[in-house]
């Protein structure tokens, strides 16, 4: 494989990477980090929107966005590790005695910085993907908080009450209108419990006597599942409600019905 | 190992085992001192989020910011004393004595405060509490204090009773005084740190 | 099998007389004396106290606790040493030689032992009864989980399982490397004669002694219903159980420190002549970066305990909001300490896998230096990164950005981990033996728990994630996937050299790949639970998560049946395995240059190093 009358002279680094590249071992770990590469952009592109719940909000579908798009962006490094592992594994020595000794390679320099270097700029833009979501989100919720439908939500050992102040009803169900933005407000009454409505993509803690607030727009129609994310003791498992996000009209409706019961569900 | 050498821990000379004890003591300060930034944390934490304006609830008596520094005061005379037997080695027997007593004399001053703290209430039932978060951080304090006075105590014990016995290895000793140098020195400033956060009602 | 130059330790005359008190105490005077003081404790306390007020009881119970434990040190014997230089009389060369353990045989075991390999030992085996304990619960909760409707057990008993499976692995894993291979294995790699501070290490291990029944008394008094992170206000209000969970803590934390402390300073101040930190073992660098980290981190949690036990006895409000308390403050100190311990488990670990790597493929640790900087960056970064367990809890939503900035940085020193093992790799001809296959089995479990580390990280996805089942699922793939799998390599590893046999091949291959295979199948069954909205720690769950439930349960039996298999590995070979020759994977660390038995002080000649331990290989061509 190696012509030692190219030795005289040093290579250029050209030369090099041809060299370095026409090796077997090197190409079979270009391939198989490839496989893995697509196996992994496959399995996150596929995955998440198969695995997670409906999508209400644009808050649930930046959440989903991230977990794809972060699986596609890692799958080369994942598929460069992998690859390497695979390539060394298929090489493999049996037997009660150790192998022949390797190449004494302490260090490769321009490996360690290209790697450095590479985990940064996967970092740098994992932050600014995180960044400019989180901070869409702080904007939309600040343009939306006039028009905003109030939710005070408390959360209990061990369940969930909703009260809408302008509506002036309490429930124990959350719907809420298609496309209007919403702002929970969040007590606990007790312990700590952590408000998610799982399909809104949103979360928070309900901490006792201080109030914590998050908002959202449900922006499509159907049904919410309403759970806590923080054990907070002995039924923590069944403190969930569901609801739903309903058109406007419905969603009058199911107020003045609850109105109608005297503003108590 | 031969059996006609006689034993000594790992055969090392009183300089090394002196210096590592200092080091492994210096890492216990770390360790304490972890857990004094924890209180500090507390303190100024829950000062600042005054939950339920319940830091201070109205009508709570507090301590003065004077009673603070005289909490601290036994462990800085000691960590001073300590170091003035380091200084000059004539006045070592005395000094250790000093660092002693002002440590023990600082415990009780410490307890009789803890008995008589100004801040607990009583609920519905009898039943007495810690009325706001002031207090229950205060409470902490002292224990935290009552704790180096203890354990600063034993040390120096050890220390008047060592500086009498004749048979004692002088390298490790004054070693062993160093070390107990550095933990003096620690509990003072760990002293004057819960005093300063002390004096922030 | 060598030749030893010196009577085999057994052999010598015991040199101690009978008469004296040191000879007389061991665990069963421990246990005694404990037991006094503990039931002492709590009959005085009890008088005279109205025991329907909570505040008293917990006022109670935890002083027994506290007090068995202490009683546990007097009765031993630990405090012998203190007292002795407190009244200016040393222990005696004489008598430090029987606190060694010098010619006693297996008793020694159940002695205030001084032996650092003596003191390996019984971490090992108190890591593997901690290990089965919280293997079983985990086994029930599957079980529980395995379909809808929670028919094993109660909601209460399903939250203690939670909460004591959480602590007790969780303090498992702490000490499952650096326990038994930092106490038997780490002094002699780096050459010294024994700890730094051997009865401090002895103190250790039997500290932590006493927190295992202090721990599973929790059972007795109704159980803990707050989870490992025992957040309040929750652990204010519950009941008598909580109490045990705290005395654990309090005692562990002690036990920590003092083992931190004595670690680091035997690797600063006692490596053998010519050891410079550039030849220190990768494995030694990591259990010192680790158990260094452990010294400041672990106090916070201590004083989160001590709170709670302040709030729940003498009635403060730390964390109680009505009198300006906040469970805020509970997390923040709880997290202080909570991230740097999860790397604390972690880098033993995966140190251990290093030490392994260069020895099975025949190559030189691949640059040395980035595993050191990937270790020290992560301790480093480790201690600011802890709010981002708590973007979703509504303290300072500001400080999300800054949070995640400082976490997703971590990836950067936990690449280089990666670097240093697949560099190892490169262009290896690996031996494929049961440490080499974890190698493999780490780089697959901790990708997988890195990069779903990384969505965790980035605060819009954890909107989604955070208290569900997908975080559950990303700790245990870096906690077991990765900690564990290298702590089991170190395991097969050193068995040689710590018992003096061979582990089964045959049987530990089995195990492995129950093991591997069960608790892929079992996390990524979770993964799929949590991104399909299921909360974490619930008793209970709706139907559409039957499958990804059914699936998790189907991969716990595996694993439970591969560690019932390894189980029986180590405790078959430990009797009857196949006689280890010195140096049975041909490695250049120095524990492999001491016959076994280990001699007590290791080395008849301090070795002098010239080299690092990863001259392996030949030029490149």
């Amino acid at each position: 494989m190696v012509n030692h009358t190219e030795e005289l002279l040093p290579p250029t680094p050209g030369q090099r990477v041809s060299k370095f590249l026409s090796r077997k071992d090197v190409r079979q770990t270009f391939i198989l980090g490839a496989f893995f590469t697509i196996v992994f952009v496959v399995l996150g592109i596929w995955v998440y929107p198969h695995w997670m719940p409906n999508v209400l909000s644009k808050e649930m579908q930046a959440d989903e966005d991230i977990m794809i798009w972060f699986t596609v962006i890692s799958a080369p490094i994942a598929g460069v590790i992998l690859a390497i592992a695979m390539e060394s594994f298929l090489n493999m020595h049996r037997g009660d005695t150790p192998p022949e000794d390797g190449i004494a390679m302490r260090t490769h320099t321009p490996v360690v910085i290209i790697w450095s270097s590479v985990s940064v700029l996967f970092i740098i833009l994992a932050l600014v993907w995180g960044m400019v979501s989180m901070n869409t989100d702080a904007v939309k919720a600040a343009t939306d908080a006039p028009n905003a439908l109030v939710v005070d939500v408390t959360g209990s050992q061990w369940a969930w009450s909703f009260n809408y102040p302008a509506q002036n009803i309490t429930t124990h169900t959350l719907n809420l209108p298609v496309d209007r933005p919403v702002t929970f407000n969040i007590i606990s009454a007790d312990v700590n419990h952590s408000f998610w409505p799982v399909q809104l993509g949103v979360k928070v803690d309900a901490n006792r006597l201080t109030t914590t607030v998050i908002h959202t727009t449900p922006d499509k129609i159907g049904v919410l599942d309403v759970k806590c994310a923080e054990l907070c003791g002995l039924y923590h498992a069944y403190m969930e409600t569901s609801g739903q996000v309903e058109s406007t009209t419905d969603f009058n409706n199911w107020v003045s019905s609850i109105q109608a019961q005297g503003g108590t569900q | 190992m031969s059996t006609d050498t006689e034993f000594h821990i790992h055969h090392d000379s009183a300089e090394k085992v002196g210096r590592r004890e200092r080091l492994g003591v210096r890492l216990l300060i770390v360790a304490d001192g972890s857990f004094v930034f924890g209180m500090m944390f507390s303190w100024f934490y829950l000062r600042n989020l005054n939950e339920n304006n319940a830091w201070l609830p109205k009508g709570v008596h507090t301590f003065t910011t004077a009673s603070g520094y005289t909490a601290a005061i036994g462990l800085i005379i000691a960590a001073l004393a300590h170091r003035a037997g380091e200084m000059n080695h004539g006045l070592r027997r005395v000094s250790s004595i000093v660092v002693f007593l002002a440590l023990l004399i600082g415990a009780v001053y410490q307890w009789h405060q803890m008995a008589h703290m100004p801040f607990i209430a009583h609920d519905d039932n009898g039943r007495p509490f810690y009325n706001g978060a002031y207090a229950s951080n205060w409470v902490l304090v002292a224990g935290a204090n009552m704790f180096h006075y203890l354990l600063g105590a034993f040390v120096a014990l050890g220390l008047v009773i060592r500086g009498y016995r004749t048979k004692l290895d002088p390298v490790l000793e004054e070693w062993r005084q160093r070390t107990a140098g550095s933990w003096f020195t620690w509990i003072a400033i760990s002293g004057i740190l819960c005093a300063i956060a002390a004096s922030f009602k | 099998m060598t030749t030893l130059s010196h009577a085999p330790v057994s052999t010598r005359p015991i040199p101690n007389p009978k008469r004296s008190l040191i000879t007389r105490l061991n665990m069963g005077t421990g246990i005694i004396v404990g037991a006094i003081f503990c039931w002492g404790t709590y009959y005085a306390m009890r008088a005279g106290r109205d025991m329907t007020d909570s505040h008293n009881v917990n006022k109670v119970l935890l002083a027994s606790m506290l007090m068995w434990s202490f009683g546990f040190l007097v009765g031993i014997g630990a405090l012998i040493g203190p007292f002795r230089w407190l009244i200016g009389k040393d222990l005696t060369a004489e008598e430090q030689l029987y606190l060694a353990g010098d010619g006693q045989g297996v008793k020694r075991y159940f002695k205030y032992c001084t032996d650092h390999k003596v003191v390996g030992i019984q971490y090992l085996v108190g890591v593997m009864t901690m290990l089965g304990v919280g293997g079983t619960m985990a086994m029930m909760i599957r079980t529980n989980l395995a379909t809808p409707g929670s028919h094993l057990v109660t909601p209460n008993v399903y939250n203690s399982l939670v909460g004591l499976h959480g602590i007790t692995m969780i303090i498992a894993m702490i000490i499952v490397a650096t326990g038994p291979f930092g106490n038997y294995i780490m002094p002699i790699m780096i050459g010294a004669r024994d700890m730094a501070f051997p009865r401090l290490n002895a103190l250790s291990w039997w500290v932590l002694f006493t927190a295992i029944p202090v721990l599973c008394s929790a059972w007795f008094l109704g159980g803990i219903p707050t989870g490992w992170t025992a957040y309040a206000p929750l652990s204010d209000q519950a009941g008598p159980g909580m109490n045990a969970f705290l005395a654990t803590i309090i005692i562990f934390a002690v036990s920590t420190a003092v083992a931190g402390m004595n670690i680091t300073t035997t690797v600063i101040a006692m490596r053998a002549k010519g050891m410079k930190w550039n030849r220190v073992p990768i494995f030694v660098v990591g259990a010192t970066i680790s158990v260094a980290l452990a010294i400041p981190a672990f106090p916070t949690f201590m004083l989160a305990m001590i709170q709670t036990g302040m709030d729940r006895t003498i009635a403060t409000g730390f964390y109680d909001a009505n009198v300006g308390g906040s469970g805020w403050l509970y997390a923040n100190l709880f997290w202080i300490m909570g991230h740097p311990e999860v790397y604390v488990i972690l880098i033993p670990g995966v140190a251990a896998l290093m030490e392994i790597a260069p020895v099975f493929v025949r190559k030189p640790l691949f640059s040395y230096n980035a595993a050191i900087a990937g270790f020290a960056g992560i301790a480093g970064l480790s201690v600011l990164v802890w709010a981002h367990h708590m973007y979703m809890s509504g303290w300072m939503p500001s400080l999300n950005g800054p949070f995640m900035i400082t976490t997703e940085f971590i990836s950067v020193p936990t690449g280089l981990l990666f670097l240093v093992l697949v560099g190892t790799l490169w262009r290896g001809r690996p031996w494929m033996k049961l440490p080499m296959l974890s190698v493999y089995a780490f780089l697959w479990n901790f990708l997988i728990g890195g990069i779903t580390g990384v969505y965790l990280s980035d605060v819009p996805a954890d909107n989604y994630l955070h208290g569900s089942m997908f975080v559950t699922a990303h700790f245990h793939y870096t906690l077991m996937g990765a900690a564990f799998t290298g702590a089991m390599a170190g395991l097969v590893y050193w068995f040689p050299k710590m018992t003096g046999r061979m582990l089964n091949e045959r049987a530990g291959y089995i195990a492995f790949w129950l093991i591997q295979i069960g608790f892929n199948v079992l996390f990524l069954g979770m993964f799929m639970a949590g991104a399909q909205g299921q909360p974490r720690r619930v008793a209970d769950y709706a139907f559409v998560y039957e499958h990804s439930n059914m699936i998790s349960t189907a991969g716990a039996y595996s694993v439970g049946i591969g560690m019932i298999t390894l189980l029986w590995a180590v405790v078959h070979s430990w009797r009857n395995g196949k006689i280890a020759p010195m140096n049975p994977w041909g490695a250049k660390t120095l524990e492999w240059t001491v016959p076994y038995p280990v001699p007590l002080e290791n080395f008849d000649v301090e070795p002098i190093i010239t080299s690092d331990p990863y001259g392996y290989g030949k030029a490149a061509n």
